[in-house]
């Protein structure tokens, strides 16, 4: 029968800082498991700076705040199963682990889950129009273009001024494409200030607040999407090859449905609540990895 | 030339099933579908139901397929291994309108043969589903009614036809058609096919097909529904199919739990159906409907919003045809047109009928070796985890999950695509890939790359569906 004490899934910048505070806490037997072939969760699309000011005193990109965690996990015996799958998890204290030829159950004494978020994406928006190619989630366009060098499109609206939404309207701009709008249906724009000036007003980049998309126009691809203005009701068609939805992160826990009042389960970084900052995440998953580590060492 | 017996013109669910049962007799068969894949018309966005046949004005030849179709259901869908749920179906009233509609109904339903309908009392229809909204009146329990994928029983019903022998064209489109010495010449985008005898089954375009030979008898005018779908695992589901009827004069709601778990509300009707674009008052009117009828109901769970269009016959007049139209204009040359609610029902029966008399016409024999059964994908979804570990031992790409919210792997998607999924919606529609909560954020990129690797094309040819739906662009692809 296959065990470990601790089972961390997710190994972004909040598994990887749990299964280190755990590890300091004297907990041994971490097993940390991952979807992915790397480490780093969403951290390694994250091209640009501004990563670690709280934690390390300077702003690193994704992949260097990666390469400071993975520098200390080097140093501990905690098991790192990349390109992993957990199926189900049960309240017998067992999950089922699934990877290329391997399907099995194995139990542990604590479980930290560390998923992080998934998007939230057009199909809630109840949106007008086709359904054609060119629509994207902002952090799916990321991974596209910044670890596949993908080519998106020219001309671009983006639905959503959250950190993400300002971020991507740069790294298209950035990319030589023509970023047409950030529409955001609030009053102010949804993001951090210094995203605000670091890549919306730097680029100036068009930001409109109090506009929503309506409609998606295009047969194959999108060609042009429907613009209100939510305070005169004004209506305006926009023509563009790409749109971008930066609507939101929503806390992925559905592997644990059911189970969240068990005392074994921990939720640990953005997968708890959503953080405005990488620091902040690592910070309580720290919290949370000495907690359930001290709990396994005694 | 490429010549056939029988060229079967449109590939829904009604070609599908009409060269599947044509597929019974000794004929070479020709399916000719104008698009990437089967199944992505009217096909590929309806309400997924079995009707029982209550609906129908008795004596009409629709009541009496409708009945015996929904009767065969269980059958059928074991043969084509495709899963069907017999869940049963409460038509809800709220009021004295209502209860005039299901007495209606109940009345017509006993007269048809539906079996085991029923009218039940407010307190025992709460009893069945105790999230419907206080206020009832009464509700028409209709146990045979049902919910299937309707695009999975139609690539089903295409694939069995392609295993008894008939041909898949795709991207083969109809422009003409001539009068030939023992049958007709088919002009289409991809060459000439001499064919003895044409099924015409194309959809929203039958009507045109018909009239490139023969003047216009019946004309489609398209309207468009609404519909939302709610994740699985969502609170207030109900386990039969909801159809309310509302006390107003206006369309009601269909609130189908599927086979996949996932939660259909919809349709409204409306007029201009194009290219299955939704329309935001629709939508809008379908949250209403539903918070209305189901308040438990987490409207934060959609997940998804589409349209679907109806293929609404009428007379060149203008005056509107109730039945099904199944045309005969001359020998050999049978058309079903203008084929809506309960078309997905009788589908199977639909190409029973016109094969039956085809058949006669072509003076065909019975093929001995006929297989009607087809084996679907062996999904890993739903298995125990030991079978589960046996299967990613046999095949290791078992293993591997690809679409994270409807718990799809690899090996499944490699074999969509050996199956003819050439795209990442045909993939989807075989094995439910982005079907899920994420819509395709997670796995879209992956399908494609699987695409891409299996078929040999670069990842920035890889369709979403139709034509012009490159998902990325050359310029900069990672080579």
């Amino acid at each position: 029968m296959k065990t470990c004490k601790l089972l961390i899934v997710g190994a972004g910048a909040a598994g990887i800082s749990a299964a280190l505070a755990a590890w300091d806490a004297g907990c041994r037997d971490i097993l940390l498991v991952d979807r992915a072939s790397q480490p780093g969760g969403i951290l390694p699309q994250c091209l640009h700076d501004g990563f670690g000011l709280a934690k390390y005193g300077k702003e690193l990109t994704g992949p260097e705040y990666v390469m400071r965690l993975m520098e200390k996990l080097n140093r501990t015996d905690i098991v790192f199963l990349p390109k992993t799958e957990v199926l189900s998890v049960s309240g017998d204290q067992s999950a089922v682990l699934s990877r290329r030829g391997v399907v099995e159950r194995l139990y542990f004494g604590q479980m930290i889950l560390a998923s992080g978020c998934r998007e939230k994406n057009i199909g809630a928006l109840c949106i007008g129009g086709t359904r054609p190619a060119g629509i994207f989630t902002a952090g799916q366009a990321q991974e596209r273009i910044n670890l596949r060098h993908q080519d998106l499109g020219d001309e671009i609206v983006i639905l959503g001024s959250g950190d993400l939404g300002m971020i991507m309207a740069r790294r298209f701009t950035q990319e030589g494409r023509h970023v047409i709008a950030v529409l955001e249906q609030e009053a102010h724009y949804g993001g951090m200030a210094r995203n605000y000036h670091r890549c919306i007003e730097k680029y100036s980049i068009p930001l409109h607040c109090r506009r929503t998309v309506r409609e998606i126009h295009g047969k194959g691809r999108v060609c042009g999407v429907t613009v209100e203005a939510l305070d005169s009701g004004e209506r305006e068609y926009v023509t563009c090859d790409t749109l971008i939805t930066a609507l939101g992160l929503i806390p992925e826990r559905e592997l644990v449905r059911g189970l969240e009042d068990r005392e074994w389960l921990f939720l640990a970084g953005n997968c708890s609540r959503v953080h405005d900052l990488v620091d902040s995440a690592v910070a309580e998953a720290e919290r949370i990895g000495r907690m359930a580590g001290r709990r396994l060492s005694v | 030339m490429e010549r056939c017996d029988v060229a079967v013109i449109g590939g829904g669910v009604l070609g599908c099933f009409a060269a599947r049962e044509l597929s019974r007799w000794e004929l070479d068969i020709t399916v000719l579908e104008a698009r990437e894949d089967v199944c992505t018309g009217i096909s590929r966005a309806n309400t997924a139901v079995v009707y029982p046949g209550y609906d129908h004005r008795p004596g009409t030849w629709k009541a009496e397929i409708c009945v015996a179709a929904n009767a065969s259901f269980d059958r059928l869908c074991e043969e084509l291994d495709v899963s069907f749920d017999r869940c049963g179906s409460l038509m809800l009233s709220f009021g004295p309108h209502a209860d005039a509609v299901l007495q209606k109904k109940l009345r017509q339903g006993r007269e048809n043969g539906v079996p085991g309908l029923r009218l039940l009392s407010a307190e025992e229809t709460y009893r069945m589903e105790p999230s419907i909204a206080p206020g009832l009146s009464s509700a028409l329990f209709s146990p045979t009614a049902g919910t299937v994928n309707p695009w999975q029983l139609g690539i089903a019903a295409c694939e069995n036809a392609v295993q008894n022998g008939a041909r898949l064209r795709l991207n083969t489109c109809v422009v003409a058609i001539d009068r030939e010495e023992d049958g007709f010449l088919l002009k289409t985008n991809h060459g000439d096919i001499h064919t003895r005898a044409i099924v015409n089954c194309a959809g929203l375009a039958a009507d045109r097909v018909q009239e490139l030979l023969h003047p216009p008898s019946v004309r489609i005018i398209p309207t468009a529904g609404d519909y939302l779908v709610l994740d699985k695992n969502s609170a207030g589901r109900p386990v039969h199919i909801l159809e309310y009827e509302p006390e107003e004069k206006a369309k009601g709601l269909t609130v189908v739990p599927t086979v996949e778990g996932s939660i259909l509300l919809g349709p409204t009707e409306r007029e201009n159906g194009v290219d299955y674009a939704t329309a935001e008052t629709g939508l809008t009117r379908v949250r209403e409907l539903s918070a209305r009828l189901l308040p438990e109901l987490d409207l934060g769970r959609i997940i998804r919003s589409f349209a679907a269009v109806r293929p609404n016959p009428q007379h060149p007049d203008g005056s509107p045809i109730h039945s099904f139209c199944v045309e005969h204009p001359e020998e050999r040359f049978w058309s079903l047109i203008g084929i809506k609610t309960p078309g997905l029902t009788c589908a199977r029966e639909l190409g029973f009928h016109v094969t039956k008399q085809l058949a006669k016409e072509l003076a065909a024999e019975q093929k001995m070796q006929f297989n009607p059964k087809r084996r679907g994908i062996r999904r890993a979804h739903g298995l125990p985890w030991e079978e589960r570990r046996l299967l990613a031992e046999q095949q290791p790409d078992y293993g591997e999950i690809i679409c994270l919210c409807e718990d799809v792997t690899k090996a499944e998607v490699l074999e969509a695509i050996r199956r003819g999924a050439g795209t990442v919606d045909g993939v989807k529609r075989r094995i439910g890939t982005g079907m899920g909560r994420c819509q395709g954020a997670r796995c879209e990129q992956k399908v494609a790359a699987l695409i891409s690797e299996v078929l040999g094309l670069p990842e920035s040819s890889v369709l979403k569906d139709g034509p012009g739906s490159e998902i990325v662009r050359a310029a900069h692809e990672n080579v």
